[in-house]
């Protein structure tokens, strides 16, 4: 039964970022910053630190692809930049302990460099016009906030489930 | 220091920028229609999309309902005052649709730019990455939706369908940075002046309407409205209103500062506006204005 609740549960976080947070956003009460929420990539990258590799990487693609299909004009940009990040933070688990601290940094390290991929790539293309400290200071700083508080919160409710998760495949 | 990257899995690295490339190329070109795997995933995010995002919006909307309760009262005042003149502008209004009615029948022109059928949608998700400015409606290709038609919330225009599949479509709003965000407008004034607005200046939060010849006198607070010349948007929708009038250096025109009449966050209810006429031949069409002259 837990097999289906991993990725419904990222699944439900995809949809709350598109809808739930976008009804509170800073914009609505007259702010120009900017809160990018990722909550299905910080599921994304607990499950990188502790589930074998193979794992995050399918559903950073399968994940990616979703908000490509639903949310912008150009497929790949974001199916790719999942992808590679959640790579990188496999490698990168690997050569740390997994605990708290290391899991809520790696997600913030893991969202500013999904920013930066997107940010590069979007330029590239000519979606993105602005400058980098414009990026930075309006979006970057906001958005790891957002994501940070949000990997706190729920890194130890999303800690059993995975725990559950690997007990059950052996 | 860890080795990211041994020879196959750069290998893999490579293969899959060119998927990358090959992936974004097929999508940069106009396309008509979605695939049938991209419309079906559309549509069942789009289910989930709208269970969520009504119940959502009602409880942020009941807390700014709070909040904006302490203005009730002035605003009441000024509704009130509003209220006395509803009455004689509606009874003109009557007057002047009879009146251009039967100036219609006379001139023997069934159908004009102005015609259009509305369709309430509402709103059930929006892009979180904000590199794009879209919003998700819950009608489809089965409610006669289809690309380039205009949206409009009550306050004026917001953007135009992008992207349609069964029961759900895209609406790309006006602050979207992308490069087929074109609208042919008209500045309403003593003279009309026509133009097409180019995009969105994301700094001064103004819709950029250039290549206004120099000569022609533009001020602060003239309305903008779509002209109805070709694509799928009807004549007449309020855009904004004109912010800053700039003088183009490296040609001889001017650059104009749209501020947008309707607010891109904020949104529920919006309608679809579904031109019953086929695109008008431009030519013609001014040819008509002329003997209206």
């Amino acid at each position: 039964m837990s097999k289906f609740i991993l990725p419904l549960v990222t699944y439900l976080a995809f949809i709350i970022e598109g809808t739930v947070i976008q009804t509170v956003t800073p914009e609505h009460y007259g702010y120009s910053y900017i809160l990018i929420p990722h909550f299905s990539f910080v599921f994304i990258v607990l499950m990188a630190c502790y589930l074998p590799p193979r794992v995050s990487l399918i559903y950073a693609l399968i994940f990616g692809l979703l908000t490509d299909l639903m949310y912008t004009d150009l497929i790949g940009i974001y199916m790719f930049s999942t992808a590679l990040v959640a790579y990188l933070i496999t490698v990168l688990s690997r050569y740390m302990f997994s605990n708290f601290l290391i899991a809520v940094v790696l997600s913030a390290g893991g969202v500013a460099g999904l920013e930066f991929l997107v940010y590069g790539l979007n330029t590239l293309v000519g979606v993105a016009h602005g400058s980098i400290q414009a990026f930075m200071y309006d979006r970057l700083i906001g958005t790891l906030i957002l994501n940070m508080v949000f990997t706190i919160l729920l890194y130890y409710p999303f800690m059993k489930l995975l725990r559950k998760t690997m007990n059950e495949n052996g | 220091m860890p080795q990211f990257f041994s020879n196959k899995r750069l290998i893999v690295l490579l293969v899959s920028i060119i998927v990358l490339v090959a992936m974004i190329g097929f999508s940069m070109k106009d396309r008509e229609e979605l695939t049938w795997p991209e419309q079906f995933l559309n549509d069942v995010v789009g289910t989930s999309q709208s269970l969520l995002y009504k119940p959502a919006h009602s409880v942020a909307g009941f807390f700014e309902n709070i909040a904006d309760m302490k203005d009730m009262y002035s605003e009441n005042e000024t509704l009130k005052s509003k209220l006395a003149q509803y009455a004689t502008v509606s009874q003109d209004v009557q007057k002047l649709k009879n009146e251009n009615d039967s100036l219609k029948n006379k001139l023997e022109k069934p159908a004009d730019l102005t015609d259009y059928k509305v369709r309430d949608a509402r709103i059930i998700g929006r892009s979180p990455d904000r590199w794009n400015q879209s919003v998700s409606i819950n009608l489809g290709s089965r409610d006669g939706i289809t690309t380039e038609m205009a949206v409009v919330s009550p306050e004026g225009l917001i953007g135009r369908i992008d992207k349609v599949s069964m029961f759900h479509s895209t609406v790309k709003l006006m602050n979207d940075n992308g490069k087929n965000n074109n609208i042919s407008a008209i500045v309403e004034g003593k003279e009309r002046i026509f133009g097409t607005i180019e995009g969105y200046d994301q700094k001064k939060q103004a819709l950029v309407f250039s290549k206004l010849p120099s000569k022609t006198a533009l001020a602060k607070g003239q309305k903008v409205i779509t002209s109805g010349l070709g694509e799928g948007f009807p004549r007449g929708v309020l855009i904004g209103t004109v912010d800053q009038v700039v003088e183009d250096e490296s040609d001889d025109t001017q650059i104009a500062y749209v501020k947008p009449a309707a607010g891109f966050y904020n949104l529920d209810h919006v309608m679809v506006l579904d031109r019953r006429m086929q695109p008008v031949d431009v030519n013609q069409f001014k040819a008509v204005e002329e003997v209206a002259k």
